[in-house]
């Protein structure tokens, strides 16, 4: 007995503990199908393979509000040992940053366990005259734009507008990012942002056969913690740092700037991010990044988002969580600019 | 291209796979049979475990499941009346009525052939199509988009019924109903009492449940008996075949007006659904036994939703954008195996486009087929008590309205609409009009709304835009220029006006009436584009219920007595509604037994053992589904704690 006792000990010690018989639900509050359920689909496996005691991942949909339903149950049943997981988008943070109504989740509380970058990239019709982003002030068409709402997804990509100080009129109202990218297809609109997946599978055809003309990404976090970089999902692409910067001859700054820093970074370099109950051990937190690393290192991972993503790498640990935390905390002149923003430009009310 | 078609079906004739396809199948037609389990919660239940199959085999199961829902639900919609899924709906009025008159045969047999054609032309149309569907569905702009809606809208005015007034009222409702909820952009959130749970708008599964489902089961407890006072007999396929190939070109053409809602993104099952119906009614000479029990009505319903929802993979294989949500959920399940589909998926993946088509239409066949095999043992149950068959369908109906948010709304909002269903039958207010309201409210307003956004008023010039108005009212203009030289028959008035003064019509009336004018006054406080929607509802919505007040008034002496039956059935009505609170404050695990043993004794008068065993079994599948859907059973507020 005592022996059989210390057998099963040790194989937990050896196993390293943590989650060994456990199940992890990862809540996703959209529908299943949708990007999001299927990059959490995409990583369970790899999960399942590198955390501690290989748990077994239970993927669940809870859909509804906007993401703000299956937020909120995450808020009130959320268990703090780390088997409850949000896996979400900035369609949960934004209306969390914005302080909207019917949010009873406290996000920026949450500690996060991993995240995955969600880039986007911006292209338009080459009716419009352009060539590249440095034409974009010239075109010879008014810009249209073709979004969902103002106040989900979209609102990255009407910043960087605002900061490059475009006039583009804004057309919101599609039911997602499908139709408004067969609108551009089909001419009635000109300027449009596609994610990762999307836009490698299904934009980048229509560039070669010339329909299409990619202009800039997002952008990637640096060093710093600063939105500058190119996204190596794109690397012959500038971001709109620099397209700023080519434009205007300077860095940008103010008050435009910090909100599109702000809303970007939990919308494209942290997209898809794995949220924690706030009383979750730092040991678990732990288990996780260096699950993370090992998923990285994983050479059937490397290959497989290499298809999907361009060899998009999962973030996690101390660093990450400060740069998503600090993100969603946004300051009050950040708060009230984008509230402003919404009501006098896009009639969004609060 | 066609060289791949037989290593196609070779890959597709591997016993894992047919068996995976066979799985799929039986899976479908289950959820199908389920009212309000349809091919999304099919196909998201098979998703997990398709992740343990290869590419080829996980994709056949699902497609196994998609393509045989729409075949399986006819047989809940003739033989019980409630809708087995929402594009459903007519089935569920015209075949239940032919049921009742002693035909289930005939209506089942032309809803499963009518559903294979449809399967078929839908599977031969994704495989000839797809070169061609990508020029027709880059030429449909926003504002085409929109004409079609309208074109919905105009084939439904053909289902208003006999009395005007209480069928514009229905209308109304629905699209009222269909205003609640994101305004055009998130401009506005209206009607939502500042609930998280409206945001997104009502669910359309929880309406059709409401609308439909709800009072069929109140109705089916408190009478006892059989649907035709005694046995269903289901035997002779003959005048089914019979009826079939009569109305072959009605098939036809109401399974290409599937396929072509199919082709549009955005524009659903039931929608398309619909326009076949209203398409049936408008090109029928003797139009007046729709809503009586008129097979055109099956044959044109089930030619058009199985057409449908295969031609939703037509815009999801050739663009990536579903063309509906069960088309998104094996979306999800294509990028799961590392295929993203668009325009070049016809020259790198040949062999998995073929596969897919076979899959459709081996499924489709085979669905048809063995559905003819099993309605005959399912129409025997049929002779069961009637409250025998309500109690698990309740419980069936609460879990399929709870997968849609998995919130105690789900619950509310189908016991608000089975009380607006239930008082709408016994109103005599056709229901069906209310639905397609619903169902058209939200793409009339999308497209509308980005029609004038991105072309301003331009748009009514565009050609499309031109032919779809010439096309609409051709007909139209037609008939009336014939009827000129015609006198039709007149409805009697008494007939029309029966009803209108019993008392469940005036309770009806005035609430919708107090609803509008509630409702007329709130939305005075949104912008001017978040009005429009429902202002289309209640600007005529007002005048016309508040005549019906006022003519039901006047009449009330005459049909006071109208109400025996709706007064039986109150109590019910009450129980249910006793239920449902129940399960927001104890959970419905501990709700479940008193209820469901209240059906059983109280309304079925089952014996003690018998009674016992049925309902040990019911309630524990009932709970042994709500865990294999996931979200597990609503706990309710103090259930945690008992």
């Amino acid at each position: 007995m005592a022996i059989l006792s210390t057998a099963i000990f040790a194989l937990e010690v050896s196993a390293g503990g943590h989650f060994k018989g456990k199940t992890i639900e990862i809540v996703v509050p959209f529908s299943p199908g949708g990007a999001t359920f299927v990059s959490a689909k995409f990583l369970e496996p790899y999960l399942e393979k590198h955390l501690p005691g290989n748990p077994d991942i239970n993927v669940v949909d809870r859909p509804g509000g906007g993401s703000i339903l299956g937020a909120n149950w995450f808020e009130k049943n959320a268990k703090s040992d780390g088997t409850t997981i949000l896996f979400t988008t900035s369609s949960t943070a934004n209306p969390f940053v914005l302080g909207k109504k019917g949010v009873a989740y406290r996000l920026a509380d949450y500690r996060v366990a991993y995240s995955h970058p969600f880039s986007a990239v911006a292209y338009t019709s080459p009716d419009t005259g352009i060539k590249s982003a440095s034409d974009i002030k010239k075109s010879k068409q008014p810009l249209v734009y073709g979004g969902i709402s103002a106040s989900a997804s979209d609102l990255p990509g009407l910043l960087s507008f605002e900061v490059l100080g475009l006039d583009v009129k804004s057309v919101l109202g599609f039911k997602g990012r499908g139709p408004a990218r067969l609108a551009f297809a089909q001419g009635e609109t000109n300027l449009d942002y596609q994610f990762t997946p999307v836009y490698l599978t299904q934009v980048v055809p229509s560039v070669a056969e010339g329909k299409a003309v990619p202009l800039w990404t997002g952008g990637a976090v640096d060093a710093n913690g600063n939105l500058r970089k190119r996204d190596p999902i794109a690397p012959d692409l500038p971001s709109v740092y620099e397209v700023y910067k080519n434009l205007y001859g300077k860095d940008p700054s103010g008050i435009e700037w910090d909100a599109f820093e702000a809303i970007a970074s939990v919308t494209y370099a942290y997209g898809l991010t794995a949220y924690m109950h706030p009383d979750t051990p730092q040991d678990v937190l732990d288990a996780f990044a260096k699950a993370a690393a090992a998923i990285n290192a994983d050479p059937e991972f490397q290959k497989e988002s290499k298809k999907v993503t361009n060899g998009a790498r999962l973030s996690a640990g101390p660093a990450t969580e400060k740069a998503v935390k600090s993100a969603l905390s946004a300051s009050p002149e950040v708060k009230k600019y984008l509230r402003e923003l919404l009501s006098t430009k896009f009639g969004v009310k609060f | 291209m066609l060289e791949h078609a037989l290593p196609a079906i070779e890959a597709l004739l591997d016993p894992i796979r047919l068996a995976a396809l066979f799985v799929g199948m039986a899976v479908g037609m289950i959820f199908g049979m389920l009212p309000g389990l349809g091919g999304v919660a099919a196909v998201s239940i098979l998703l997990p475990f398709i992740y343990f199959l290869d590419d080829y085999t996980g994709l056949a199961m699902l497609l196994g499941a998609i393509s045989v829902v729409y075949t399986a639900d006819t047989i809940t919609s003739v033989l019980i009346g409630a809708p087995g899924s929402p594009a459903s709906a007519p089935t569920a009025i015209e075949g239940h009525a032919l049921a009742k008159q002693g035909k289930a045969a005939t209506a089942l047999g032309v809803g499963f052939l009518a559903s294979m054609v449809g399967g078929l032309l839908g599977a031969l149309i994704l495989l000839f199509a797809i070169p061609v569907a990508g020029p027709i569905v880059l030429a449909l702009g926003t504002p085409e988009l929109f004409m079609f809606a309208i074109v919905g809208l105009f084939f439904a005015s053909s289902m208003l019924g006999k009395n005007l007034s209480r069928g514009l009222a229905a209308a109304f409702l629905g699209i009222f109903l269909g205003s609640v909820g994101p305004a055009s952009a998130d401009a506005d959130f209206r009607f939502t009492f500042d609930q998280v749970y409206l945001l997104d708008g009502l669910s359309l599964t929880i309406v059709a449940l409401g609308l439909f489902g709800v009072a069929e089961v109140i109705s089916m407890l408190a009478s006892g008996g059989g649907i035709s006072r005694g046995e269903v007999p289901v035997t002779h396929w003959k005048d089914g075949f019979l009826e079939f190939l009569k109305h072959r070109w009605l098939i036809f053409r109401c399974a290409l007006i599937g396929v072509f809602g199919g082709f549009v993104p955005a524009v659903g099952a039931s929608a398309s659904t619909w326009v076949a119906y209203g398409h049936a009614i408008r090109s029928s000479k003797e139009p007046k036994y729709f809503g009586k029990g008129d097979i055109r009505g099956v044959a044109a319903a089930e030619g058009a939703n199985n057409a449908t929802i295969i031609s939703d993979l037509i815009p999801t294989l050739l663009f990536s954008v579903p063309g509906g949500p069960a088309a998104a959920i094996f979306l999800g399940a294509l990028f799961s195996f590392g295929y993203y589909p668009g325009p070049r998926m016809i020259t790198q993946n040949p062999e998995l486009m073929f596969l897919i088509v076979w899959s459709v239409a081996l499924a489709s066949v085979i669905g048809a087929i063995i559905c003819f095999l099993i309605a005959p043992a399912l129409a025997r149950l049929t002779k069961l008590p009637f409250a025998l068959i309500a109690a698990p369908l309740v419980l069936v109906m609460v879990m399929g309205a709870y997968q849609s948010t998995s919130t105690m709304g789900d619950m509310f909002m189908l016991l608000l609409m089975g009380l607006i269903g239930w008082a709408m039958k016994h109103a005599d207010w056709p229901r069906a009009p209310a639905l397609v309201g619903f169902v058209l409210a939200d793409p009339m307003e999308q497209y509308f709304w980005l029609s004038n956004q991105i072309h301003g008023w331009s748009w009514l010039m565009r050609p499309g835009v031109l032919i779809i108005i010439g096309l609409m009212l051709a007909p139209f203009i037609y008939r009336l220029w014939k009827s000129r030289f015609e006198k039709g028959e007149k409805v009697q008035d008494v007939e029309r006006e029966k009803g209108l003064g019993s008392p469940v019509n005036l309770a009806l009336s005035l609430t919708v009436l107090s609803l509008f004018t509630w409702a007329f006054f709130e939305s005075l406080t949104y912008s001017p584009d978040s009005r429009l929607l429902p202002w289309l509802a209640l600007i005529p919505g007002i005048p016309v219920t508040c005549f019906l007040l006022i003519r039901g008034y006047l009449c009330r002496e005459r049909d006071k007595d109208l109400m025996p039956q709706s007064i039986k059935e109150l109590p019910y009505l009450l129980s249910l509604g006793l239920y449902v609170f129940a399960i927001f404050i104890v959970g419905f695990s501990i709700a479940t037994p008193p209820f469901v043993a209240w059906m059983l004794f109280s309304c079925a008068k089952m014996r003690i053992h018998t009674g016992l065993l049925y309902g040990t079994v019911i309630c524990t599948l009932s709970f042994l589904l709500f865990s294999i859907l996931r979200n597990g059973a609503p706990d309710g507020i103090f259930g945690p704690l008992i």
